[in-house]
């Protein structure tokens, strides 16, 4: 077989961790492989092999690392890296959802995550990022949203859904846009075609109580792709939409919808990191949805009647809400307050397993792409991946599983209807429609 | 024993050991504490200060992440753990006449063979687990290559031949290195301040030949290796934070 093309630009890429983050070189060190991560695992649960193995995935890393970088390893470890091998990186680093479970369990506190991005980045820098992934990428660059939505389709889509509030509710409401207001709202980027139930949900909200709001076309998703790709130029330059539209609109509240990366990018990894002043400031805030509405439905600004929810409802924690940004609380209060029957899964919170469609997995179906995937798809994967999360919904019994996240929604639509649980899958606003007593 | 072969073993590769062990921990931890790193933001986290430290605490102490993941290995590999740090924190005998809350050497004598040999024990036998565990179950298994097995055999050999001499002394033999003169701590007080006479002060048993060996080889391997977890595990846990 001919020398894999790519294989220096790989190796060199590997032997950069020495001049990486503190965290990086020390998961290249301190890895004792005592497997905790694997039994935690929702891949690995799904499908035990060697491939699906957390530290066996960062292993592919670190073990180049080691060969490259430590005289042990230059005496010890064999091996090369041909295409095939490159072709199985590409695979099983997007078989690993990114949700971060292991590293909550790890006695280390290891984020392969963090490997399993780091691994990404250098396929993207390659070019061998599965289809989807990549496209949507190049979609979003070009349209600044990833459904490829010109601001007057965004526009004729929110009147629509204005309509539908009113047939719905009975109830006339506006969504602005591209207005001067106090609040800018970010949705998932699903949320105006996919999933729009949480868009009018939210809309509703606003309505109620009489907020100062708008949402803007350049900045119509919070989606970001370059998380899931390890572009982390992508990464700032979908997240300066936002920013310029705060800045455009004179927002003084960038507010994220229910997408849990969104909220992740917007709030921790770049607004105050990407576009602080001198003296680290932002002239608005950055919160979510759930931190905001919560203290006016406490207040009883929003009047309710849960006993219109007709269902009995279980919520699901997205990683990146629970995980990565400690959002647990505020939406349980919320469905406890649109709904009679609320459910607790386990484990939950920072603990709750991974649906198994996080990391920009949810959207793939074909095989995109990957060479490695011989014969299977991602969609097969994302199912038997999925099998843990759907014994924990089984086992509440309820009818209706709340998941603020995109990708989780469209994941638990497709394993409910796989697995044949006749579980509704949806949003957290999405109640509210119901739920919400209109004078 | 060849006395060249006892004088590289007792004589010589103390100081290497004891150079590689500090100079390599020093620059490895050097090398982590200069890499830029900002917080890890993972819940359920801490916040920075007096709950970090107790965070860590608790991990390195009670290891508690380890308990919510896997009960089974977390009972082993505390035990483990537990028992090679009283292990290590007993051989402070090899080197000091007294501890100080103990009246008499008899009497220290006494307590130190009794945990010191039933401690050794138990830790051969969450040793032994540790290496079934590593064979057996799939999921380790796949994970496990060379070195872990490398570490894992030392450790065990250094336990063995550690527990010999304890328990064939115990049995009325003459391998307690207190008893028999002039003893470990004479041959260490040598080593630090007359290299020259060390040798003939060295025990030549040949249990503590190849226990003092194999432990010397241990702390060599330590700064390039997996047991970097242990100065690791401070700094990998203190990087997960709150915002």
């Amino acid at each position: 077989m001919s020398e894999f093309e790519h294989k220096q630009a790989v190796v060199d890429s590997v032997k950069a961790i020495k001049n990486a983050p503190r965290v990086l070189q020390l998961y290249m060190d301190i890895c004792a492989h005592c497997g905790t991560c694997a039994d935690n695992c929702h891949v690995y649960q799904g499908d035990p092999q060697k491939r699906t193995n957390p530290a066996a995935r960062s292993d592919l890393i670190r073990n180049m690392y080691k060969k490259h970088t430590t005289l042990t390893g230059r005496l010890l470890r064999k091996g090369d890296l041909s295409e095939e091998d490159f072709e199985k990186w590409v695979l099983s680093f997007y078989e690993c959802s990114g949700c971060r479970r292991c590293a909550v369990f790890c006695p280390y506190g290891i984020d392969n995550s963090v490997l399993t991005r780091k691994g990404r980045a250098i396929v993207h820098s390659l070019g061998y990022t599965p289809v989807r992934v990549r496209d949507t990428q190049k979609v979003s660059d070009e349209f600044g949203n990833d459904e490829a939505q010109p601001p007057k389709a965004i526009k004729a889509n929110l009147e629509f859904l204005e309509e539908e509030v009113e047939d719905e509710c009975g109830v006339k409401i506006k969504i602005p846009v591209d207005e001067k207001a106090d609040i800018l709202f970010v949705p998932a980027s699903a949320d105006l075609i996919s999933f729009p139930e949480t868009q009018m949900g939210v809309g509703l909200f606003f309505h109620l109580i009489g907020a100062s709001w708008t949402m803007a076309t350049m900045a119509i998703d919070g989606a970001n792709f370059g998380l899931f790709s390890g572009d982390d130029a992508h990464m700032k330059r979908k997240n300066k939409l936002l920013h310029d539209a705060c800045i455009e609109f004179g927002c003084k509240t960038l507010i994220i919808g229910e997408c849990g990366h969104a909220y992740r990018i917007a709030k921790h990894i770049g607004g105050k990191n990407y576009w602080a002043d001198e003296n680290g400031n932002l002239p608005y805030d950055i919160t979510n949805i759930f931190t905001y509405a919560l203290p006016y439905f406490k207040e009883g600004k929003i009047k309710l009647d849960p006993s219109k929810v007709e269902m009995s409802a279980t919520y699901h924690d997205p990683c990146n809400f629970a995980r990565s940004t400690g959002i647990t609380e505020e939406p349980r209060e919320l469905l406890k307050m649109m709904t009679t029957d609320f459910r607790e899964m386990t484990p939950n919170r920072a603990h709750n397993w991974c649906c198994g469609g996080g990391g920009g997995l949810a959207v793939m179906d074909g095989p995109e792409g990957v060479k490695a995937f011989d014969g299977k798809t991602f969609m097969d994967y994302r199912m038997q991946s999925g099998t843990k999360k759907v014994e924990q919904i089984k086992a509440t019994g309820a009818e209706y599983v709340a998941n603020p996240c995109a990708n989780c929604k469209r994941q638990m639509m497709q394993l409910m209807e796989h697995h044949e649980t006749g579980v509704e899958s949806g949003g957290v606003f999405d109640l509210l429609l119901k739920a919400a007593v209109i004078d | 024993m060849d006395t060249v072969f006892m004088t590289l073993i007792g004589v010589v590769l103390p100081y290497i050991t004891l150079a590689v062990l500090v100079v390599g921990l020093t620059m490895r931890i050097a090398r982590w504490r200069k890499a830029p790193q900002g917080k890890m933001t993972l819940y359920p986290g801490s916040e920075s200060g007096m709950p970090m430290w107790k965070k860590i605490a608790s991990e390195v102490l009670i290891f508690k992440s380890l308990f919510q993941g896997n009960k089974g290995l977390w009972a082993g590999s505390w035990i483990f753990h537990a028992m090679l740090a009283l292990i290590i924190f007993g051989h402070s005998r090899v080197f000091f006449e007294a501890l100080f809350f103990l009246p008499s050497t008899a009497s220290q004598d006494l307590v130190s063979g009794l945990t010191g040999g039933t401690f050794g024990v138990v830790l051969l036998i969450t040793a032994v687990y540790l290496l079934i565990r590593r064979v057996a179950v799939q999921s380790v298994r796949e994970i496990s290559d060379f070195e872990d097995f490398f570490a894992l055999f030392l450790i065990l050999a250094i336990v063995l031949t550690g527990d010999a001499m304890r328990l064939i002394a115990v049995l009325g033999d003459h391998h307690d290195l207190m008893r028999g003169e002039p003893g470990t701590r004479a041959y260490f007080l040598a080593l630090l301040t007359n290299p020259a006479g060390a040798l003939a002060l060295m025990p030549k048993d040949p249990y503590f030949v190849v226990h003092f060996l194999l432990g010397q080889i241990l702390f060599i391997y330590m700064p390039f290796s997996k047991f970097l977890h242990i100065p690791g595990v401070f700094f990998s846990q203190a990087a997960i934070q709150k915002v």
